[in-house]
């Protein structure tokens, strides 16, 4: 089992390097004052761009609102090349099944039975079982003070919260405030990219950045120690199905609201774990410095 | 006398407009959230049979709040002068229809959640991010509201929810529809996600 991971390390090490082509496609800005007409919008490819610059002018006559230089939230665009399109809706599919057929059942029917205060505990308790992977990350990404803030958290809810059934540490009082981040957001904070998209059966979206933090909850998760194999499976597989129990109707939502749910997860993913890179890189006392936007972004956007 | 009271009655205004000016942004989204959630803890709206009363008046307060116009440009960006001028109005109208269908249920089932406006953000004179959070039992959801000044009004065109921009979100589902697909086909599968519940 060990060295099947440490292959799979090895392998997303790899895809990495391979992963030159990243597709961030940025802004295209113009300084404030120095264009009177600076188009602001994403492009794919320079015709685009060029159809860009050209568009405000002809439309002005009849559109006069189409300028989007005021546009003060366009340091947003950003997508995420997608390679392997094909096998990640493939995977997508297996993974809505999946939960439409045997996840969704099992956690409404443990909701039915199990009220929520007990599943709220019961979250709060694997959360802060997980304290050591956020310990570290917070350490690596020289964020001292939110390492401390967890040290705090873990040591408070684990004494005073009933071995992290409660989260006192929360509380207006003391206000440790949880640090949720990871693995992929410490590479995120280093500077490195997402390389492209993947969807794991089971695990959902991913890049291979981020799939370091499958690995890294493998072996920093004491859950995973749990002896016989089998049992730390049934563990775990109790963890997702509490989790679950909680967000039944987020998914579904989110498909009802979307017109393409497999683009729509997608950007979900990525706009999601951009601003959580960048909160962290500003928390953070060694990569602060550098502009606290995507490292892609840095270039196009001096000024955001 | 008279004079100096004009003055000082003119003085008091200026004191007292600046801070209200300031906190305008804020202060529409408050108010339209609040009457939100006056309609949904109505108790004459209670009865299930009330559904129908609630989302029509629920509709009147989302016009108010939402530039759906602005929303829409900003979600088609590029592609929105491809379309003709009928063509984005049906956008716009059938954009509207598919977030309602898709989010109006899950309004109706929010009743004891706490919404806490903590933070205003202004990004420039015409443009602020209203910073929310609605509280629940299990988790705290950040909403943030981004307005717009447009006559005189601060009207809402984007909604980031959980650090998720929704006109980002569907900005990228109809860049890559409209990458292969021509404006009708966009309006046809629109249709079809409207008709289809």
């Amino acid at each position: 089992m060990k060295s099947y991971l440490s292959l799979t390390v090895l392998f997303v090490f790899l895809a990495m390097g391979c992963a030159s082509g990243q597709r961030t496609s940025t802004a295209v800005v113009t300084q404030p004052g120095h264009d009177p007409n600076p188009v602001l919008l994403v492009a794919d490819s320079g015709q685009q761009a060029a159809d860009a610059q050209v568009k405000p002018k002809t439309q002005s006559g009849n559109d006069d609102n189409f300028n989007y230089d005021d546009d003060t939230f366009k340091e947003e665009r950003i997508e995420i090349a997608d390679p392997i399109e094909p096998f990640n809706r493939a995977m997508y599919h297996f993974n809505d099944k999946l939960y439409f057929w045997a996840l969704k059942p099992v956690a409404q029917g443990y909701k039915f039975v199990v009220p929520e205060p007990a599943r709220i505990s019961v979250k709060n308790f694997f959360f802060n079982l997980a304290f050591p992977v956020r310990f570290l990350s917070c350490m690596l990404q020289a964020d001292f003070n939110g390492a401390a803030t967890e040290f705090g958290r873990f040591g408070i809810n684990t004494i005073w919260g009933i071995g992290g059934l409660l989260d006192p540490s929360s509380n207006k009082e003391i206000d440790l405030q949880k640090q949720e981040t990871d693995l992929g957001q410490t590479l995120g904070v280093y500077g490195v990219g997402h390389g492209f998209y993947i969807v794991w059966p089971v695990l959902g979206p991913s890049s291979p950045r981020d799939s370091v933090d499958i690995a890294g909850d493998y072996f920093l998760y004491p859950v995973s120690y749990v002896y016989p194999w089998y049992a730390g499976i049934g563990v775990r597989s109790y963890e997702i199905i509490n989790g679950t129990s909680l967000r039944i109707g987020d998914y579904e939502s989110l498909q009802e609201a979307a017109i393409d749910p497999y683009v729509a997860v997608r950007d979900f993913y990525i706009q999601y774990r951009l601003k959580k890179v960048k909160a962290r890189k500003a928390r953070s006392l060694i990569f602060k410095v550098e502009d606290a936007s995507s490292p892609a972004a840095d270039k196009a956007l001096p000024n955001n | 006398m008279k004079k100096q009271f004009a003055v000082l009655a003119i003085l008091i205004i200026f004191v007292f407009s600046i801070p209200v000016y300031a906190g305008a942004p804020m202060a529409t989204v408050e108010a339209n959230v609040k009457k939100v959630l006056d309609v949904l803890r109505d108790p004459k709206l209670k009865a299930p049979s009330a559904k129908k009363a609630k989302k029509e008046k629920l509709r009147v307060i989302y016009k108010a709040m939402f530039d759906e116009v602005e929303f829409s440009k900003r979600t088609l960006a590029l592609n929105w002068p491809k379309l003709t001028q009928d063509q984005q109005k049906e956008f716009v109208d059938l954009f509207e229809q598919v977030l309602e269908k898709a989010y109006i249920d899950k309004i109706l089932d929010y009743s004891n959640e706490k919404v806490d406006f903590y933070k205003e953000d202004m990004k420039k004179d015409t443009q602020a991010e209203i910073q929310t959070k609605v509280v629940t039992a299990s988790k705290e959801i950040p909403i943030f509201y981004r307005v717009l000044l447009k006559d005189g009004q601060w009207k809402v065109f984007d909604v980031v929810v959980e650090n998720v921009s929704l006109v980002q979100n569907y900005r990228t589902q109809f860049n890559e529809i409209l990458a292969n697909k021509s404006p009708e086909q966009l309006l046809e599968i629109l249709r079809n996600k409207v008709k289809e519940h």
